[in-house]
C-alpha cells in the first residue's frame, strides 16, 4: 500500500530530477509532474479520492449530464458501438460549424488540442524556422519542437505577466510558428482582442510567411471587456490557426477532444500531415460527447464561467488579504506569488491533501499555479495554504 | 467445396483466368494523397457510409432495414458487459485528465506489461495501433532510410511515409496471398523500417512463428540497424497451429517490436487503444513521439476491464471461427475462392471489379470492404459479422454474384 509519505517522496524526486524540456515535451504539459510519481496502487484509490486536485486546470464538476447521457446512449442497443470505428466525426464537425458559424472545411479535430498543437509545430517549424513563444507558456509546442530538433525562441513576459507583444513580434522574424496562448497558461493573463489583432498584423508585416497559432483553450473563462475569438481572422487568413479544447470549461479532459479552426488551406495542411490518423485518434464516445456538449448551447459555458469567477475572486482575495499578489486571471487557475519555492509549497500542500501546480521556470522560486476547484474545495484548500505558508490565524499583511 | 492450399495455387475461375497475385502491377498513384484524402483507413471506411447518407445518395441502409456493416474488420458484438460497466463507472472522471484518474494510463501500462512478462519500459500506448505505426514511421524512416512493406497490406505506414516524402518499397504478396518475406528480405539492406502485418490485412493470411523468427534473424544479419514492426492486430483470431506471437522475440531482440490493438477481437475499435511491445531501447523513441495522454479515461477503464475478462476474447475467437467457415463455404459454393483466413474477414476472388460488387451489395444493404490494389479488379475484402448477419449477407452475395457475367476479373 502506498503511503502518503512515499507518494510525496516520489513526487519530490520527480520535481527535482527529471523536468527537463525534453521530458516535458515527451509527456505533455499537465502531467509532467504527476506521471513521474509511482503509480497509485489500487488500494490507494480511496486516498487519492480525498486529494483535492488543483494541478491540471480541469473543470472540477466535469461535463454536463447530457454529455454523460450521450456517452451511455452511444453504447447502442447491444452495446456494440464502442466496437465500431468512430463514424460521428461528421456530426461533430456539423455541430461545431453551426456553433462557431464556420464551415466544416474550416475545422479539423484532434485527440485533445495536444494533437493540434503538435501537428502545427510539426508542419510549420523547420530546422531553419523556429518556434516562438513566451516563457513561461504551455510547454507542448516548445517541448515538441525541441524534441524534433527545431529551434525555439523564448520571449520573456512583461512586468504584469502579460505577453510582451513588441518583443514577441520582433522574435517572429523568419520564424515558422508563433505559439500565442491567450489566456496564457500558466500565468493566467489575457491580451485583449484588439491588441492581438494588431500583433498579428505586425507579425505579417515583419515576417509574412510566419504562422500564428492562437491557443484559446481557456477562452470560455475570460471575463475581460475586450474579449473576442480570433476565429473570424483565421477564417480569412491561412497564416492564423485557432486551437480549442473540450478539456477546460466543457469539463471533458478525460475524453481527449480538441479542434482547430482555420482557413481551408491551413486545415488541409494540418490534416494531411496526420495522413488519416487525425480522426482515427478520436474515440467514439468523445465524438458523441462533443456533439452533446455543443448542444448545451452557451448556457453551459456561461454558467461555468460565472461559477469559476466567483471561486477565482474568493481565492485571489484570500491571498491578497494575506499580502500575496496574483496576476490578473482570466482562466480557471491563478498564478500567485506565495513567496515560497513552488516545490516546497507543493510538497507542503500535498502532505495535507491538496495538489497544486508544477514548477514554471523562471518563476518557480516564488510563484505557484493553483487550479480552481469548487468553492467547497477552495474553502478547504485555503485552510491548507494558510497552514503551509504559516499564515493560519491572521492576515500577514 | 473446400479448397486446399495446394489446389488454390492452380485454381481457375470459370472465366479461365489463373490468379497470379504477385504479377499484378500497381496502378500509378493509387495511394497518393489525393486518392486518400485526409482521413484514415478503417475509420475512413466507416465515415464514407455516413457521408453517403448525408449527401442523400445511395443509402447505407438497405431496402429491408438497416445495413450490415462488413467493411471495417470490427467485432460485430462490441465489448463485453464488463467493459461497458467500467465505462459508466468512470463517469465521475470525465473531467479529469487520464493521468489524474486512478486507475489511470500508468496502471493500464503495468497491466499490459505484466500480461506479456515485460516491464513498463517495454510497452507504449497508442490512440489505436495506428498511432504506434505512424510514430514508428516518423521515428525510424528518413529520406535515406526507406520503409519496406507489402502490397496489399494495411496502408497506414505506407501513407505516413509517402506523406513525409520518405521512400517506400512495396513487395507484392506471394501466390498464396501471403507476405512475400523472401522478396522483402532482398530489399531490407539500409531500410529504416520493415512493416510485417501478421496476419496480413486485407489478404487474411498468416505466417508461422518459425518463419517470422527466421525472417527477423536474416534481416538482423543483413541490416542490423533496420527496425522490424510486426503488426499483430488480428492475433486473437488466428487458428493456424504454426502461428506464434512475436512478442517474446521482440522482448529479447533489439530493433524488433510488435503492435497490438483492442480494436479487433476485444471489440473496442471505437475506443482507440493500441500498444507496442519491444526492448526498452526500441520502444523509447516511440514513447517520446506519441501523444501524451492519448487514451481517454474511458479507454483506460475499458481496456483494463477487457484484460480482466479473457473469456470474452476466447468466446469471440470461437464465434468468429464458425462464422468464417460458414462464409468461406458460402462464397466457395459460388465459385469465389477465399485465401486461408486467420482473421475476422475473408479475402475472396469475386471475379469482377470490387467497386461493382461493393455497389451492388450496398444497394441491398450490405457494406463490404474498400478497394485493395492491385486486386481491385478481382477481390473483395468482406469483414465477418454475426452468423445471422452473414446468413443475410451471403444471400445478397448470391444475388449479386450469380446473374452477373464475370467481367475482366483481375485485369486492369
Amino acid at each position: 500500500m502506498l503511503t502518503r509519505r512515499k507518494f510525496v517522496h516520489t513526487v519530490g524526486m520527480g520535481a527535482a530530477g527529471a523536468l527537463t524540456a525534453s521530458y516535458i515535451g515527451a509527456r505533455g504539459r499537465e502531467d509532467a509532474l504527476w506521471s513521474l510519481s509511482t503509480p497509485l496502487e489500487a488500494s490507494g484509490a480511496a486516498q487519492a479520492q480525498t486529494m483535492i486536485p488543483l494541478s491540471s486546470n480541469e473543470n472540477p464538476l466535469g461535463p454536463g449530464q447530457v454529455v454523460l447521457q450521450a456517452i451511455q446512449d452511444a453504447f447502442g442497443p447491444q452495446g456494440a458501438t464502442p466496437g465500431r470505428y468512430s463514424n460521428a466525426t461528421g456530426a461533430l464537425r456539423d455541430a461545431l460549424s453551426g456553433h462557431l458559424g464556420v464551415t466544416p472545411e474550416n475545422l479539423t479535430l484532434g485527440c485533445g488540442s495536444t494533437q493540434i498543437l503538435r501537428t502545427a509545430t510539426h508542419v510549420y517549424t523547420e530546422r531553419t524556422r523556429a518556434l516562438v513563444g513566451t516563457i513561461p507558456t504551455y510547454e507542448e509546442c516548445a517541448g515538441y519542437a525541441a524534441m524534433l530538433g527545431r529551434p525555439v525562441r523564448a520571449v520573456s513576459l512583461n512586468r504584469n505577466f502579460q505577453m510582451d507583444l513588441d518583443e514577441l513580434a520582433d522574435a517572429s522574424r523568419g520564424a515558422g510558428l508563433v505559439f500565442y496562448c491567450n489566456p496564457n497558461n500558466p500565468v493566467a493573463t489575457y491580451t485583449g482582442a484588439q491588441a492581438t489583432r494588431d500583433f498579428i498584423a505586425r507579425v505579417h508585416r515583419i515576417s509574412p510567411d510566419t504562422r500564428i497559432l492562437v491557443d484559446e483553450a481557456y477562452f470560455d473563462y475570460v471575463t475581460h471587456p475586450d474579449h473576442e475569438s480570433m476565429i473570424p481572422l483565421a477564417l480569412e487568413d491561412p497564416r492564423v490557426i485557432v486551437a480549442r479544447t473540450f478539456s477546460k470549461a466543457y469539463g471533458m479532459a478525460g475524453l481527449r477532444l480538441g479542434y482547430a479552426v482555420a482557413h481551408p488551406d491551413a486545415i488541409r495542411t494540418l490534416s494531411a500531415w496526420d495522413s488519416g490518423s487525425g480522426t482515427s485518434s478520436l474515440n467514439v464516445l468523445a465524438l458523441h460527447a462533443g456533439v452533446a456538449a455543443i448542444g448545451q448551447g452557451t448556457a453551459f459555458t456561461d454558467a461555468e464561467r460565472a461559477r469559476n469567477k466567483a471561486v477565482r475572486d474568493f481565492t485571489v482575495k484570500w491571498f491578497a488579504d494575506r499580502g500575496m499578489r496574483s496576476t490578473e486571471s482570466h482562466t480557471n487557475f491563478i498564478f500567485t506569488n506565495t513567496g515560497m519555492p513552488a516545490r516546497q509549497f507543493r510538497d507542503g500542500c500535498l502532505a495535507k491533501g491538496v495538489r497544486v501546480g508544477r514548477d514554471f521556470p523562471p518563476f518557480q522560486n516564488e510563484w505557484c499555479r493553483i487550479s480552481l476547484g469548487t468553492m467547497e474545495e477552495m474553502t478547504k484548500a485555503v485552510a491548507v495554504f494558510g497552514e503551509v505558508l504559516g499564515k493560519v490565524a491572521v492576515a500577514a499583511a | 467445396m473446400s479448397v486446399t492450399r495446394r489446389g488454390f495455387l492452380t485454381l481457375k475461375r470459370p472465366g479461365g483466368r489463373v490468379v497470379t497475385p504477385s504479377a499484378g502491377a500497381l496502378p500509378p498513384g493509387w495511394l497518393d494523397g489525393s486518392a486518400i484524402g485526409a482521413r484514415g483507413l478503417e475509420a475512413e471506411a466507416a465515415e464514407e457510409w455516413q457521408a453517403v447518407g448525408r449527401r442523400g445518395g445511395a443509402r447505407p441502409d438497405g431496402p429491408s432495414g438497416p445495413s450490415i456493416k462488413l467493411s471495417s474488420n470490427e467485432n460485430p458484438l462490441g465489448p463485453g458487459r464488463a467493459v461497458l460497466d467500467a465505462i459508466t463507472a468512470g463517469f465521475g472522471n470525465a473531467g479529469r485528465y487520464p493521468f489524474n484518474v486512478n486507475p489511470g494510463d500508468g496502471q493500464l501500462l503495468e497491466m499490459i506489461a505484466a500480461g506479456n512478462n515485460a516491464q513498463t519500459e517495454n510497452v507504449v500506448l497508442g490512440a489505436g495501433s495506428q498511432e504506434i505505426l505512424k510514430v514508428a514511421v516518423w521515428a525510424f524512416t528518413s529520406p535515406s532510410r526507406p520503409l519496406v512493406t507489402a502490397s496489399p497490406t494495411f496502408e497506414n505506414a505506407t501513407r505516413v511515409a509517402r506523406n513525409m516524402g520518405h521512400p517506400v518499397v512495396e513487395i507484392n504478396v506471394d501466390s498464396r496471398f501471403r507476405l512475400d518475406l523472401e522478396s522483402m528480405l532482398a530489399t531490407v539492406r539500409g531500410a529504416g523500417l520493415v512493416f510485417v502485418n501478421n496476419p496480413n490485412n486485407p489478404t487474411a493470411t498468416v505466417h508461422g512463428g518459425k518463419t517470422i523468427a527466421d525472417f527477423v534473424e536474416r534481416v538482423r544479419r543483413i541490416s542490423p540497424d533496420t527496425v522490424i514492426l510486426i503488426d499483430e492486430a488480428y492475433h486473437e483470431y488466428v487458428t493456424d497451429p504454426d502461428y506464434e506471437s512475436a512478442i517474446p522475440l521482440a522482448l529479447s531482440t533489439p530493433n524488433v517490436f510488435v503492435a497490438r490493438t483492442f480494436s479487433k477481437a476485444y471489440g473496442m475499435a471505437g475506443m482507440r487503444i493500441g500498444y507496442g511491445v519491444g526492448t526498452a531501447d526500441t520502444i523509447a523513441p516511440i514513447t517520446r513521439l506519441r501523444m501524451p495522454y492519448n487514451i481517454s479515461v474511458f479507454g483506460v477503464a475499458a481496456a483494463m476491464a477487457a484484460l480482466g475478462d479473457p473469456a470474452h476474447v476466447e468466446a469471440e475467437r470461437t464465434r468468429n471461427t464458425a462464422v468464417r467457415a460458414f462464409t468461406q463455404k458460402a462464397l466457395e459454393d459460388l465459385g469465389c475462392q477465399c485465401t486461408a483466413s486467420n482473421t475476422n474477414f475473408v479475402f475472396a476472388d469475386i471475379g469482377r471489379p470490387n467497386a461493382e460488387f461493393r455497389s451492388a451489395c450496398a444497394e441491398q444493404g450490405i457494406q463490404t470492404g474498400r478497394d485493395f490494389p492491385p486486386f481491385t479488379g478481382s477481390h473483395a475484402r468482406i469483414s465477418l459479422g454475426t452468423m445471422e448477419e452473414m446468413q443475410k449477407a451471403t444471400a445478397v452475395f448470391r444475388n449479386v454474384l450469380r446473374p452477373a457475367t464475370p467481367v475482366g476479373g483481375g485485369t486492369r
